[in-house]
């Protein structure tokens, strides 16, 4: 079908536009969920070691709790890696990058990070993917120049976190 | 039914250029038929009539998520999730200058 044709209909009929938007001033964007599906994962570590230490392998109850521990510690693995994704793919343009030439080391990293949190078990990378996302946070309130403070996340497992100071 | 609808702006640029336009089969909304690399047009309750490509369909059939391409285009997170009631269909063809 040839474009002309469709072009010259267009004058008349006026046909809908549909926008492929880049320009709506939307700016909604901030690391916290990243924050806290981390700290998410080093909590249900941290469940799952709380029940391994039991007495309770044989009933199905334990099967059920580790069950829905793990699941939820995959789910939130990757969900802390999209959400850094979008603030990279989204917001971070290659000015920041100039300034803060670690970012895409730092992204990287992350994407690794949380795939070691699905695949293990071990608290050591949920402490190292919170970390990461801290320091990911740190560098995303600087380029929009907002104070930061750092404070212990108010619930378990209360890890040190970084917070627009507003 | 098929429609015919012209896209502007460049989220999804380079694979869909603004000016162009393009068949929308609007049956599809009801689908099963579409799938993740899809492109859809929808109504959006904020920003109006919008063409993005399908990154998730909810196994229920209730929703859809969509993004851009383009790095300056709007996340799938203020998207949010399109209802399939609100979709106006399934891009079938392209018709571009180049293309004709």
């Amino acid at each position: 079908m040839s474009y002309k044709i469709i072009q010259s209909l267009d004058k008349f009929l006026r046909f809908p536009e549909a926008k492929a938007h880049c320009d709506v001033p939307c700016g909604i964007y901030d690391p916290i969920s990243a924050q806290i599906d981390a700290l998410t994962v080093v909590r249900m570590i941290d469940l799952m070691d709380g029940l391994t230490s039991g007495d309770e392998k044989t009933r199905k109850d334990f099967h059920n709790s580790m069950s829905r521990y793990v699941a939820v510690k995959e789910q939130h693995a990757e969900k802390a890696k999209h959400e850094i994704r979008v603030i990279w793919g989204d917001f971070i343009k290659d000015a920041h990058i100039e300034t803060y030439p670690q970012l895409p080391g730092l992204v990287h990293k992350i994407m690794q990070l949380g795939s070691k949190c699905r695949q293990t078990a071990d608290r050591d990378h949920g402490l190292a993917l919170v970390a990461a996302i801290n320091e990911f946070a740190e560098i995303f309130w600087a380029i929009k120049d907002v104070k930061i403070k750092k404070a212990k996340a108010p619930y378990a497992p209360a890890l040190e976190m970084v917070y627009p100071d507003l | 039914m098929i429609k015919i609808i012209k896209v502007t702006g460049s989220s999804l640029s380079p694979f869909f250029l603004s000016g162009e336009y393009v068949l929308v089969w609007r049956a599809s909304r009801n689908f099963k038929a579409i799938s993740p690399g899809d492109y859809v047009v929808f109504n959006h309750s904020q920003f109006g009539l919008l063409i993005k490509k399908v990154i998730l369909n909810d196994p229920l059939g209730k929703y859809i998520e969509t993004e851009g391409i383009h790095p300056d285009s709007l996340s799938a997170q203020k998207i949010g999730k399109i209802p399939y009631t609100d979709i106006v269909g399934k891009v079938l063809k392209r018709i571009h200058p180049k293309a004709s």
